[in-house]
């Protein structure tokens, strides 16, 4: 670890100073946005890809990489994460403001804990709601799994709050940097929404308590929210003599968001969710998706882009070997891998995620799993970058080696996809980093 | 026939006791045998003495002109928790479950409210006596075989120890079905150490309760009396049977070796899964009492018909088994659990059989009851037609040879309520 | 909103294009219009013709229905499958949530429903809350989506619960309830459903005095929409059906007296075990009941239920139903036996069963025009039993909704040992997987 820290600063730019052009020369360049390259030259300068191409002069300053065996791809995007937040946990879900019901509240026969926050009433209450809440100002480059990340080809993730209904605001991040503030790329990118409600059977909790709480809630924040901008309009247009509307952060986090993200692994659930996104009238992004093989017309249709979990369903280890297991889940096991082919066939736009996977490269190995379900392996790349762009919106930044992009590069010693392929090392705004030793999880060491 | 009926009829001047009686002119579904139609059967002194075409009524007794209706044996109902339970949301009314693991020396039958509700609700259609389980814990004491009627639990007994029950351990990983869905998931490695810790008790508790045995047959110095070992003496000498409940095939078969180990009397109880073990439970002779029939299947993927045949997969393997409703509200119900395994394959007699005969049979009172043959007691019904068809009737029911009548709480809350201005 | 109707047009278009069935021979249970030894012609999903001697078009698919006998599909009036969420308990008023939102058109239940017979079902969540949501009527198209199980047309519902249920949270019963729920008795659930109203009646006159103000052309700020108040003025206004989760005979009167003073309808009694002692009262309103066969004592508010109780309410007037109450399809594989529990008790005839499980519930639902019996110009819902529907050996043969057979038992029978090997398929490649798991995700040493 020390090590890598020491090596790092040798390469990082000093505030101000820019460090010299870098060129990979004579490589197999996969830029992803146009052909393959096979014998090309990538310059990078002032952390921006200066060019790329067969015949391109190499700057005399350049420090320069022979890259004869060598595969240089676009940086990989993890596009659901949540590296670069260590404490992924965010804060606990407190009411905020915002209250504008008349309910009259029932007065408790008993006396409550006084500890416990009160349970919610209601949307009104705002529960489980961090929708202000930005990646971009939680994002630390001290997280220890970002290292693990790079080893592994990483160079970006669209990383997110994620504890709660409202969880808050993705930001698009790149996995190195001496300060947070040059680690954000984008911000903010979306909205993650979760569905944490059990079965609700008489559970001891405030609102929500139920799948159709949440639906239910979600539908009101969407109203309100709505409400509270034309509120606030109107407000500021005639300030005198009117009542001032009450500040709400949890309506601000919704109004900026520039699109969501709806939980959905069944083809059930996906139809679900995007009918929800139609009433919302957001752009929504599906995530998830392991039975997408059964839905990919139905998101085609919606134009809803997915992020497909690599971590695909498997038996828990701990299930009891020989509980029934469903026809349902047996196939949903055997085939979730063929969910990228079958929206590569029917055109839908997605990118991968990690997903809790604890090793970033096994990610990879996941991949495979795709494209021996049927993925190409063009699609397979451009899902672990440019697609991932595109659904974010900063396909102008990154995503792909052009010109003038950002130059977070991965080179690898062949086929990104093959077990033997090691990564050599990445360029993050053009700031190369060389991958860690492989240590195995402390999880498998005990077994 | 015709003779010994009237040489009966002239020997016993009884003729006028409230247990005595003549029905005729029924069809007579013996069980045991063929229909008699246009059948009489007679009762002295609470028991069948004679059952035929003709059977000539000794002087002065009752007769009970049954001319197009049926006799039937009463019902037997092996599953419920009669007289234990009342209202089942209030736990000051339940009286099912002890606490602790191991209670065989604990006995259903003192605990037995005559008052119940439930009694005559049932009897209206027919169930005469039914199986009282406990079922708390792993051992959870005796089941007592009683009659619906009597004015004590003592009047009501038939055999105040009918079988030990005891609740298997199995594997409990929680999770998976909706009811459990709330409840934490405990890994499969946990869950296994949990229940081979329950297995290792219940064999060592089998294995010390068999060592105070033969302490005590010995006569050994310093022997002292425990309560809960000498319950488990007529489990150890084979008197007493043990009803183990398994729900899963691993469960099931994981009894069936522990039954067989410890040289105990197996009835097989609510399994749910049997049938894919059915010629593993008739090579072992284990009788076997079934949960409701009507009931959802088990499993996602199991036919949506899969409880309503395992009556028949079991009686195709040649198990023998009687039906339990194991709820007193629905013990009226008996029949129709017996009536959904005949339409999904279970032959008629079969189905009727598990309700009467069979259950008497695998309770140890096959001698004296379940079916219409002289010298058995007159537990009887007269209904207008097929006790399994719900449409059917009951119009009479016999206890010991005494009508019972067919009041209850519902028949008197209709009829009042009906008369509501 | 969008999909259902395109979904019913394209279904709509594919029994136009499907040819006619004839069902010949059969034994035929209209309900409404007696019963005849005939045939019933269906066409573009409707029944066309059905009596005695029924002209057979060109081209008709004949199903002989030799020995068997037809009847109207059972619709169950109060049933729980095909949904993922039981209750919103958290508050007392929960009248946003809506069942809609958690409909699992992939639950087993739905397909044991229509091996059972059962074509349409009202479903409902729980009955935890005072005012618990909203509640939906659906066809059990096993196979279709979400909203294509959707019964085009129908009233959706309010629910509403009384007694126990709603007062548990309240009582300190619940062990995980931190904070005890208002109401904790009788009085109070009647005290909530006012407030609720007084409430819903504030937002409607808030609505019509904006509406007001625009329609004269005053500059005015419309009021905060809100989803838990607009259900109720719905119920107010006679959009939306009304039903009441209510056991004892003093619930029921305070319930129609609440009605008669806020001004709404009630149209249906969901279980009204005690209804038998208030059936004059109910019976003057104008609500139905929609009960169990012989379901008692399993708790105190169940404890005067008499098996009775349908038959009984029938003689005095009232419309009466059967329902299942399931969560896992149980009782709705069965409504037929359950139908000819009120001949024995309480003396029915064969028609007034089968109109309990059959018109009866259609007409609660106002559906009836569309479905219950077996009449030209309604839904061709059928079912085939092989013996007469109200005999304990009555098999369900064949389904049919919309013309279109969804349950067969021949082919579920046929169709067992193919699943089965499916199956077993999956799970050897499950295995096969675990192995190569283990084999590319070798334990490692720590180095």
């Amino acid at each position: 670890m020390k090590h890598a820290i020491l090596l790092l600063s040798l390469f990082l730019p000093a505030a101000g100073a820019d460090p010299p052009p870098l060129a990979i020369r004579n490589a197999r360049v996969v830029t992803v946005s146009g052909p393959i390259l096979k014998k090309a030259t990538v310059v990078v300068k002032d952390g921006l890809i200066a060019a790329v191409g067969e015949n391109v002069d190499v700057p005399e300053d350049a420090w320069v990489i022979e890259g004869q065996g060598l595969t240089v791809y676009p940086g990989l995007i993890d596009a659901l994460s949540n590296w670069g937040i260590p404490e992924a946990a965010a804060p606990a879900a407190a009411p905020a403001g915002g209250r504008t019901s008349t309910t009259p509240r029932p007065a408790p026969s008993a006396t409550p804990d006084p500890s416990a926050p009160p349970p919610a009433r209601g949307p009104e209450d705002r529960p489980s709601n961090t929708s202000w809440q930005r990646a971009a100002d939680l994002v630390k480059p001290t997280d220890r799994r970002l290292e693990a990340a790079r080893s592994a080809g990483f160079t970006t993730a669209v990383s997110f709050p994620m504890t709660g209904i409202f969880a808050g605001q993705g930001a698009v991040i790149n996995l190195a940097g001496e300060k947070a503030q040059q680690m954000v790329v984008a911000s903010p990118v979306g909205q993650y929404l979760a569905f944490p409600a059990g079965f609700g059977f008489g559970g001891g909790g405030g609102f929500p308590g139920s799948l159709m709480g949440v639906f239910a809630y979600i539908r009101q924040m969407n109203i309100d929210a709505d409400y509270y901008r034309q509120t606030r309009l109107e407000y500021e247009k005639r300030p005198a003599g009117a009542r001032r509307p009450e500040y709400d952060r949890a309506s601000e986090g919704w109004l900026e968001s520039p699109r969501i993200l709806l939980p959905a692994t069944r083809a059930m659930e996906i139809d679900r969710v995007l009918r929800l996104a139609a009433e919302l009238k957001k752009p929504a992004v599906v995530y998830g998706a392991h039975e997408g093989y059964k839905a990919a017309d139905l998101l085609k249709k919606a134009g809803a882009p997915v992020l497909v979990s690599l971590n695909w369903p498997e038996r828990s280890r701990d299930a009891d070997p020989d509980q029934p297991e469903s026809l349902r889940v047996l196939e949903l096991r055997d085939k979730a891998p063929s969910t990228p082919a079958a929206l590569a066939k029917a055109g839908v736009k997605f990118a991968f995620y990690t997903d809790k996977i604890e090793r970033p490269r096994d990610a990879l190995r996941a991949v495979r799993r795709a494209i021996d379900a049927g993925l190409s392996v063009d699609d397979a790349v451009r899902a672990l970058t440019l697609a991932a762009a595109e659904i974010y919106g900063v396909a102008g930044q990154i995503g792909s080696i052009e010109a003038g992009k950002i130059a977070n590069l991965l080179v690898t010693s062949g086929d990104l996809f093959q077990e033997k392929t090691q990564v050599k090392f990445v360029l993050i705004d053009g700031v190369k980093f060389e991958p860690a030793p492989e240590t195995p999880p402390a999880e498998e060491v005990a077994r | 026939m015709r003779t010994l009926a009237w040489v009966l009829a002239c020997a016993l001047p009884l003729a006028a006791a409230d247990n005595s009686l003549l029905i005729r002119g029924a069809t007579v579904h013996t069980v045991s045998g063929a229909d008699i139609a246009g059948g009489s059967v007679l009762v002295v002194d609470g028991k069948i003495a004679e059952v035929g075409v003709k059977v000539a009524a000794p002087k002065g007794v009752r007769i009970v002109d049954a001319k197009g209706l049926h006799v039937y044996p009463g019902l037997i109902d092996s599953g419920t928790q009669m007289g234990l339970a009342e209202v089942g949301s209030v736990r000051e009314t339940s009286d099912v479950s002890e606490i602790g693991d191991f209670n065989p020396q604990l006995r259903a039958i003192i605990a037995i409210n005559p008052a119940s509700e439930h009694i005559p609700v049932a009897r209206a259609n027919g169930i005469t006596s039914v199986v009282s389980t406990p079922a708390g814990g792993v051992l959870s004491g005796q089941a007592a075989l009683v009659h619906l009627d009597g004015w004590t639990w003592e009047e009501m007994e038939i055999r105040r120890s009918a079988a030990m029950v005891l609740h298997f351990p199995f594997i409990e990983t929680g999770g998976g079905r909706r009811s459990s869905e709330s409840r934490r998931n405990v890994p499969f490695p946990e869950a296994k150490r949990i229940y081979d810790k329950k297995l290792a008790d219940l064999r060592g508790f089998f294995e010390s309760a068999r060592r105070y045995r033969q302490a005590k047959l010995a006569a050994l110095a310093g022997f002292r009396t425990d309560v809960k070992f000498e319950a488990m003496i007529p489990v150890l000498e084979g008197k007493l049977p043990v009803a183990i409940v398994a729900e899963r095939e691993r469960t099931i078969r994981e009894a069936l070796q522990f039954a067989e180990k410890e040289k105990i009397r197996m009835i097989l109880a609510e399994p749910r899964e049997a049938g894919k073990l059915a010629s593993e439970i008739k090579a072992r002779n284990v009788p076997v009492i079934l949960g409701p029939t009507l009931a959802a299947p088990l499993n996602e993927d199991d036919p949506y018909d899969a409880a309503y045949t395992l009556p028949a997969e079991l009686d195709r393997a040649g198990v023998k088994f009687a039906l339990g409703t194991f709820a007193n509200a629905f013990s009226r119900n008996l029949p129709y659990n017996a009536a959904q395994a005949v339409a999904y394959g279970l032959p008629h007699e079969a189905g009727l059989k598990a309700i009467t005969l069979n259950a008497a049979e695998i309770w140890g009172v096959g001698d004296q009851y379940g079916s219409i043959d002289k010298g058995k007691w007159a537990d009887l019904m007269v209904t207008d037609g097929d006790p399994l068809e719900v449409r059917t009737q009951v119009k009479q029911v016999f206890i010991h040879g005494r009508e019972i009548g067919l009041d209850n709480k519902h028949l008197r809350l209709y009829q009042q309520h009906t008369k509501r201005p | 909103m969008k999909t259902p109707l395109i979904l019913s047009l394209a279904l709509a278009m594919a029994a136009f294009a499907a040819p006619p069935v004839v069902i010949q021979n059969a034994r035929v249970l209209t309900v409404t219009k007696g019963a005849f030894q005939g045939s019933v012609l269906i066409r573009d999903g409707k029944i066309v013709e059905a009596g005695e001697k029924v002209m057979v078009p060109p081209g008709a698919t004949i199903i002989d229905a030799a020995g068997q006998y037809l009847m109207p599909g059972i619709i169950d009036a109060h049933t729980h499958i095909a949904s993922e969420s039981t209750n919103e308990s958290s508050i007392s008023v929960s009248s946003m949530a809506r069942i809609e939102d958690a409909i699992n058109p992939e639950d087993i239940s739905i397909y044991r429903a229509l091996a059972g017979g059962v074509t349409t079902a009202h479903v409902l969540h729980g009955s935890a809350n005072s005012i618990g949501g909203t509640t939906a009527v659906f066809k059990m198209r096993w196979s279709k989506d979400a909203a294509g199980l959707v019964f085009e047309g129908a009233r959706p519902g309010l629910k509403f619960a009384l007694g126990e249920n709603p007062k548990r949270s309240g009582s300190g019963a619940s062990p995980s309830r931190t904070t005890p729920r208002y109401p904790a008795t009788r009085m109070g659930i009647e005290d909530v459903i006012r407030q609720a109203f007084v409430e819903a009646k504030q937002y409607q006159q808030a609505w019509r005095d904006y509406q007001a103000k625009v329609k004269g052309g005053v500059q005015a700020t419309p009021p905060r929409s809100d989803l838990k108040l607009e259900p109720i003025v719905e119920v107010l206004e006679g959009k939306r059906m009304t039903h009441v989760h209510a056991y004892r005979a003093d619930e029921i009167l305070m319930m129609l007296r609440l009605a008669e003073e806020l001004g709404f309808k009630i149209h249906s009694f969901e279980h009204g075990l005690e209804g038998y002692k208030v059936a004059k009262e109910i019976v003057a309103h104008g609500a139905g009941v929609t009960t169990f066969s012989d379901w008692w004592a399993y708790k105190m508010e169940a404890i005067d239920a008499i098996p009775y109780n349908a038959a009984l309410m029938m003689r005095k007037g009232v419309l009466v139903s059967l329902n299942s109450d399931d969560l896992n399809a149980n009782l709705s594989t069965r409504l037929n036996t359950e139908a000819a529990k009120t001949m024995k008790y309480g003396g029915l005839n064969e028609t007034e069963a089968l109109a309990l499980i059959t018109i009866n519930p259609a007409r609660q639902l106002e559906i009836d025009k569309r479905v219950g019996s077996i009449e030209p110009g309604k839904d061709a819902d059928l079912v085939i039993y092989d013996k007469h529907p109200l005999s304990s050996f009555a098999r369900v043969q064949k389904v049919f909704i919309d013309g279109e057979m969804y349950f067969d038992r021949d082919r579920d029978v046929s169709g067992r040992a193919e699943r089965e090997l499916r199956k077993k398929a999956l799970t050897d490649r499950q295995k096969e997987r675990e192995k190569e798991q283990k084999k590319s995700f070798p334990t490692r040493r720590p180095s």
